[in-house]
Parts: structure tokens; sequence; C-alpha cells
């Protein structure tokens, strides 16, 4: 029993430790200036292949994302986009290759260590995941308040990104009161108020009609002109276009183009 | 752990428990239940122990005489018991007086002894007080040999019988727990299997956003300890006023039964379940958080 106890405070302390050092190692990455020389490649894979079964989803994908960039992963449906991009925040590990997210070895890291590598991410999905109890504040205040974050820093932070997206006014609201643009501006709010160094999102206007998926793609911007990186996979060829960012075309699991100011490509 | 998230898991504990209002009663009765059930047969085996140690240190051996010896006889065994190392004082009880001693046991039912007609079946005998427990066991045999002497005995039999007693009491208690508290652990891992499975959502985007493991299962091993808790606390006051209830009866009717006052024998033994309340609630939400939480 004793034995147990020590080894268990060891741990513990141990891990305690290396909370704070990742924290550090977190800030300390954030110092560095966006794009400035030595600062991290975001996002590199390195001859990646995901297989489910007998499925190949993506086949030796190489891909370097630089800090800044705003990148469009498109492709028709089943091509491996949502895999592409599950890998990214290591919710599937590839079945070969290699993966760094903001330097980060995402593949070899300790299970302990992958919610230190998600804090430097933030994650948007196409049917928001919001939770239906919580108002808007507190849905975003959740996203500070599991990482540990100080309720002194949490309400200023709070405000600043609900005001981002334009809906301080609706804090005290239910998601079910809301539009559906609405619910997914305040999933970006929830995903960018630990500022991450990487977004990425899956399909974030797949359920949107355009001038709301519009709107939504301003928030993306200024997020990106803030100097945040971001990776979406999307359908919506108008946006893409409209866009004019990096493109990575995903066919049958293999980037088939990667183009820096490139269009949607493909006939609707 | 600073303390905004302490008060986090406070608030997300409270919040569930609240949420599951109807299992979270269940599973609080369910401990309740077996951990009063355990709360008494700890008292009554700590009791049965006690009174065989009381028994036993009750430093006196019963010596009983052959009918046939004559008062001359009486007082030469007297003599020679007094005598005897170790011994500290001799009562003698006459064959009168044993019958009149028997008949103010009886009180109300003393015309039983009225069957008996005018014969007299008490033996004469000496009530032999000797300095210490250990002295009665090499006494004992040695008196028992004296001429006229037909027994002597002291408590022994009595004291190991209640000694196997409390053996069995305790044996059987630790059977009946060890089942109850399976059911219980069983209770308290569904319930809390419920909860995450409630919260799964919430779980996921803890995951997304980046809490660590132990801040995912913090609040729902905090729920399983609540509940343990809050089981043992009731366990505990229901335990209270039946031994309470049960001192006062047995003192107005058994006076001479010696039983372990309520302090502070209640104090450790509600310490003693709290603990182990707690402990088996986060034995079963453990169970359910290995099962059921990947996180």
């Amino acid at each position: 029993m004793r034995n147990w106890l020590c080894s268990w405070r060891r741990d513990r302390e141990k891990h305690e430790r290396k909370n704070s050092e990742q924290i550090k190692r977190t800030l300390g990455v954030r110092r560095q200036p966006p794009g400035g020389k030595g600062s991290t490649t975001v996002l590199v894979m390195n001859n990646v292949s995901k297989v489910y079964g007998s499925n190949t989803a993506l086949t030796d994908i190489n891909v370097r994302i630089q800090p800044g960039e705003f990148v469009f992963v498109v492709g028709p449906s089943g091509a491996g986009k949502s895999t592409f991009i599950k890998l990214c925040f290591r919710e599937v590990l590839p079945t070969s290759g290699s993966i760094f997210v903001n330097g980060c070895d995402v593949i070899k890291m300790e299970p302990k260590e992958i919610p230190f590598m998600r804090r430097q991410l933030g994650i948007i999905f196409q049917d928001y995941r919001l939770l239906p109890d919580r108002t808007v504040y507190e849905n975003v205040a959740f996203a500070m308040e599991v990482i540990e974050t100080p309720h002194r820093k949490i309400k200023r932070r709070v405000m600043n990104v609900l005001d981002l997206v334009g809906l301080r006014r609706r804090a005290d609201s239910f998601p079910g009161e809301l539009s559906g643009g609405e619910q997914q501006r305040i999933a970006i709010a929830r995903a960018i108020v630990n500022d991450p160094l990487l977004v990425i999102a899956d399909e974030p206007t797949g359920n949107l009609d355009p001038e709301t998926s519009w709107d939504i793609m301003e928030i993306f911007k200024e997020i990106n002109a803030s100097g945040t990186t971001i990776v979406m996979a999307t359908h919506d060829k108008e946006i893409v276009d409209g866009m004019g960012k990096r493109v990575l075309a995903i066919e049958k699991g293999r980037i088939v183009r990667d183009e820096q100011h490139g269009g949607y490509g493909y006939e609707l | 752990m600073s303390f905004s998230t302490k008060e986090y898991f406070v608030r997300e504990t409270y919040k569930s428990v609240r949420r599951n209002g109807f299992m979270s009663a269940a599973c609080i009765s369910t401990v309740a239940v077996s951990l009063l059930i355990l709360g008494l047969f700890l008292l009554l085996s700590l009791n049965t122990n006690n009174l065989a140690q009381y028994l036993e240190s009750q430093v006196q051996i019963s010596v009983y005489m052959e009918d046939s010896c004559t008062a001359d006889e009486l007082k030469a065994t007297e003599a020679t018991l007094k005598k005897l190392p170790g011994v500290v004082k001799v009562t003698a009880i006459s064959r009168e007086e044993a019958k009149k001693r028997f008949e103010e046991r009886l009180g109300d039912q003393k015309q039983l002894l009225n069957a008996l007609g005018e014969s007299n079946p008490f033996p004469a005998s000496f009530d032999v007080q000797v300095d210490s427990p250990e002295r009665i066991k090499e006494l004992t045999p040695k008196i028992g040999e004296l001429a006229k002497v037909e027994t002597a005995k002291f408590g022994r039999e009595v004291v190991e019988q209640l000694f196997s007693l409390s053996r069995i009491i305790r044996f059987g208690g630790l059977i009946l727990v060890f089942f109850l508290a399976m059911g219980t652990l069983f209770i308290i891992s569904n319930t809390i299997r419920l909860t995450v499975f409630a919260r799964r959502k919430e779980v996921t985007i803890m995951k997304y956003v980046g809490a660590t493991d132990w801040f995912i299962r913090w609040p729902f091993l905090l729920e399983g300890m609540t509940l343990g808790f809050l089981g043992a606390v009731v366990a505990s006051f229901f335990l209270d006023s039946v031994y309470g209830a049960m001192l006062g009866r047995i003192h107005s009717t058994l006076a001479f039964l010696p039983m372990l006052p309520a302090t502070p024998l209640l104090y450790y033994v509600t310490v003693f379940l709290l603990l182990i309340g707690v402990g088996i609630g986060a034995l079963g939400s453990y169970i359910s958080l290995r099962k059921f939480l990947r996180v």
C-alpha cells in the first residue's frame, strides 16, 4: 500500500513537472514571430498512409504547412479529407509515416502528452458540437476551464472572442435558440479561445447557406490575419475560389494538387 | 491543482448527482443498507468479544461439593482452599442458601420450586476468588482433585463458546458484507456509467480542447465517492439510533450484560463506515471509468 502510494505520488509529481514544462514550451513557441526565422513548421506529414481494415484511406501523403498559412483541403466525398483532418489532431494514428504538429512527433508522443499537443489546436466541426445545456458563454468558457485556466482570466478572454465572432450580446442564450451560423460562430469562438497555433476545421460551412458561410469565412480570415494557421476541409467551391488561398486536392487518398493560390478545381 | 479547478470539480459533481437524481438516490440507499448491515455485524461482534473478555477476566472458580459431605468436611475443605496459593477470598454457600438464591433469581416464577417439595437438589459450594485469570487455569484442576469436591468450574465453557460465537458472527458478517459490497460496487459503477454516458459529448469536447485524462476522470471519481459518502452518512445515522435504542433496552432489562458504551465506539464505527463508503465509491467509479471512459 505504502509503496503504491509512493509511486503514485512520484508519478503525479513527475506529471505536474511535465505539465509546467509543457506549458512553458508552448508559450515559448508562441513567442516566436510567425513565419520568422527559426519558427517551427506548424504541420508536417511525411509519407503518411492510413488503412482502415482493407480500405486504404490515404496513401503517401507529404505536406508541410508553414505558420500563418490558410490551407483548403478539397476533394470528392470519401477521398480521405476527413482522415487527413483527423490525423492532424491525433484522433486517428497513421498506418505508416510520421506527423509533426508544431515540431512535436504526434505518433511517438506519450498518451499523457496528447492533451498538451491539442491545446495548441482549435478544432471545428461541421455539426458544431456545442453543449445544449450550457449558455453561449459557458460553452466557450468550458474550453478554458478544462485546461485549468484561472477564473479571472476566463471572463475577459471569453468576452473578447465573443466580440470577435459578433455574439457578445447572445452570451446568455442557449445554443438551441441560435441559428446554424450563430452556433458555428460559437464553435469557432470555443476553438480560438485558447489562442491556438493551428485551427483545424472540418467542413465548417457544410450545414450553412452561402451568405452565412461567407460571414463565417470573414471570421476565419480575421483569425488568419492575426497569425493563426488554418487548415480547412471543405466542399464549398465558391468559398475556395473566392478566397484564393493554398489548396490541397485529395483524390482516392492521394494529394493530386497543391497550389499556392488555387481554386476548387472540380465541376459540381 | 488551482482553486478554480477544484471549484469546477465540485460544481460538476454536484450537478451530476442532481441530474441523475433517482439513480443517485437508489445508489445512496444501497450503500446505506449495505453499510448498515456491516455496521450492525461489527457492533454485534465487538460486543460478543467484549462479553467474552469480561467473563474471562472474572477471576472466580465455583467449587461444588458432593451431597454426602458433612459440615466438618465442608469446613476442612474451606480451610484447604484458603491455603492454596493465589486464593484471595473463599465464600461458602450452603445448600439452603443456594436454594434461596435460585428462588430470588426466579423472581415471579418461584412457585416452580414448589414442585421440588422438601428436597433440595442444590449442592453446597464455594466461590473462590483468585488474584489473576492465569491462576485459574492451574488451580481449577487442583481443586477438582480435592476430597469430597464434585466439580470445580470457572466460566471457561461459556467464555470459549462466546469467543467462537463472536468468530461465527464475524465470519458470517464478513461473507454477507462481501456480497453486499459486490452489489454496492455494481450499483455505483452502473450509476457512474450512466453519468459517463450522459456526458459523453462533454468528454469528447474536453478531449479536443486538451483536457488531461485525470481532469476528465476526477468529477466522475468524485461523484462515486460522494455517493458512497452519503450512503455511509445515512447508515451511520441509523446505526447510531439503533444502537442507542438497543443500549437503553438492555440497560433496563438485562443490566448485568456488559455492553460497550456508545461513545467512543460509535465514533470509530462511523469513521470506519465513512472510509469504507468513500472507498467503495471510488473503486466503483474507477471500474466504470476504466471500462467506459476511453480518454
